[in-house]
């Protein structure tokens, strides 16, 4: 029974013996090694009986010498199966071809869609997203994943604030929040400057107004620094006080830097491997070191494959090795409390305005305690501390 | 001396317990209700056709008869039939 399989395999043909002498046939064959099967009687002097291919030569010079007819009716098994469909190629191509065409189309990208941006910035992402590789007609599987377009394209984008990319089969979705920039307020009306928080005034620049303060004053938050009435005291004129009134301001600021530190780095060196998953089996392709990295740091990108809106359960993965580096650092004291005086200025600069100037800095307190040292710096700052208050226009005089 | 072989098997068949087809050559035959019929240790066949096999023996002659007779395997020594088997007889000559 197990040679059916074999046959079916090999391929065997059904073939018509006439004569009458059909069981000598069958012990001839029997005897000589040549395998015959279902043998089946039709009528007095026919037979059928099935024969693989390569005995077919032997048999017939059997069948000569005892005078039998033979006539080939059926070729079976998977060699003619194959021929015959060859025989039809085209219907085989096309099928090959449909589904290879299907799976190719669903991994592409067929739609890109920007929500939330006006026209220009609209333009620009989609610029930004053509030199990524996001555009119609681009496979989805060449393409970093979404995380890392969403990280490129903020990174590429400076007039946005936010870019969410989210892919919904073949399409790509980015929602844009812009940055809003908001406009230097033209106020015309009839306004004071005011004092945005104590300080010592340090110097004065009024374009229009009547200064109440001199150089050297000290202000409070809230004090009236240049008035918006000008002219005689019985019959004041309202304008729209404008100037710069800088004032010196002490900042304090609070650091605490420890005396030792360790932190991890990357070292540069990296290996890539690169798995084919299938059935959430993991198969190695390419890249099979570890790298042999004492500290490492692993991270994996998957990206599965689609056909039509099924994820097949084939997916490309790739696992990113990283060398890291354990690194300890250590300070003296000195050398700490001039790190926490770097670190402090960089702090309080980024709280500072722009057109603000830092004139002096002061160690004001220093403790070491638990391996820190904590530092209280004092800056002395000089700032713009104008601001404008409008002056409410009573009504019915 | 065949005479003598011939008692000299039966008498090992019947006080050493060994099978009696491979002392004695004779033939094995299995058969599943009326469908199949296996023989082994035939000696050819003598004649064949849709209602009856017959069959060489070392000894004799094994004629089966029935309907519809397909051999579905035939080997040196053994054979299966196929069909709806109504009788099985032995003719010695």
């Amino acid at each position: 029974m197990k040679s059916k399989w074999n046959n079916n395999l090999k391929g065997y043909v059904r073939i018509e013996i006439i004569g009458q002498e059909s069981s000598s046939f069958i012990n001839t064959c029997i005897q000589s090694g040549i395998q015959i099967w279902d043998i089946k009687p039709i009528d007095g002097d026919r037979v059928h009986v099935s024969i693989s291919v390569p005995d077919v030569q032997r048999a017939k010079a059997i069948l000569k010498q005892n005078k039998l007819k033979i006539r080939i009716k059926e070729k079976k098994g998977t060699p003619f199966l194959i021929k015959k469909m060859w025989k039809r190629n085209g219907f085989i191509l096309g099928i090959v071809s449909f589904i290879f065409i299907l799976f190719l189309l669903s991994n592409m990208i067929w739609n890109i869609n920007v929500i939330g941006a006006n026209p220009k910035t609209e333009y620009e992402l989609r610029k930004a997203a053509l030199e990524i590789g996001v555009k119609k007609g681009k496979f989805i599987f060449l393409l970093p994943n979404v995380r890392e377009i969403q990280r490129q394209l903020t990174e590429k984008m400076g007039n946005v604030t936010w870019i969410g990319v989210t892919q919904h089969g073949t399409s790509y979705r980015f929602e844009v929040v812009e940055k809003e920039i908001p406009k230097e307020k033209q106020i015309t009306g009839p306004r004071h400057l005011v004092a945005t928080k104590q300080a010592v005034i340090h110097s004065l620049f009024v374009e229009k107004g009547q200064p109440v303060v001199t150089v050297n004053d000290y202000v409070q938050k809230g004090t009236l620094l240049v008035s918006g009435y000008i002219g005689k005291e019985k019959k004041p004129e309202l304008v729209s006080a404008k100037g710069e009134i800088f004032g010196e301001v002490w900042y304090e600021t609070k650091v605490e830097i420890p005396l030792n530190t360790s932190f991890q780095t990357y070292t540069g060196k990296f290996e890539n491997r690169h798995y084919v998953s299938l059935f959430g089996l993991d198969i190695p392709i390419y890249g099979f070191s570890d790298g042999e990295f004492q500290d490492k740091t692993e991270t994996l990108n998957e990206s599965p494959l689609y056909l039509a809106k099924w994820k097949m359960p084939v997916s490309y993965i790739k696992k990113e090795i990283r060398e890291t580096d354990g690194v300890k650092r250590s300070y003296t004291k000195a050398e700490a409390i001039e790190v926490g005086k770097e670190m402090a200025k960089k702090e309080l600069l980024k709280k500072l305005p722009e057109d603000a100037k830092i004139k002096g800095e002061k160690v004001w307190q220093q403790k070491v305690s638990n391996g820190k040292v904590k530092l209280t710096m004092l800056y002395q700052v000089i700032e713009n501390i104008a601001s404008e208050q409008p002056i409410p226009i009573q009504q019915g005089e | 001396m065949g005479k003598l072989r011939q008692q000299v098997s039966k008498w090992m068949m019947q006080n050493l317990e060994l099978p009696a087809d491979v002392v004695m050559d004779l033939p094995r035959i299995t058969m599943i209700g009326q469908l199949h019929i296996y023989i082994e240790n035939h000696r050819g066949v003598k004649a064949f056709s849709n209602e009856q096999l017959k069959l060489k023996l070392k000894q004799g002659t094994l004629v089966i008869s029935g309907r519809e007779f397909v051999i579905k395997t035939i080997l040196p020594e053994e054979i299966l039939l196929e069909g709806t088997i109504s009788s099985v007889d032995f003719e010695n000559d």
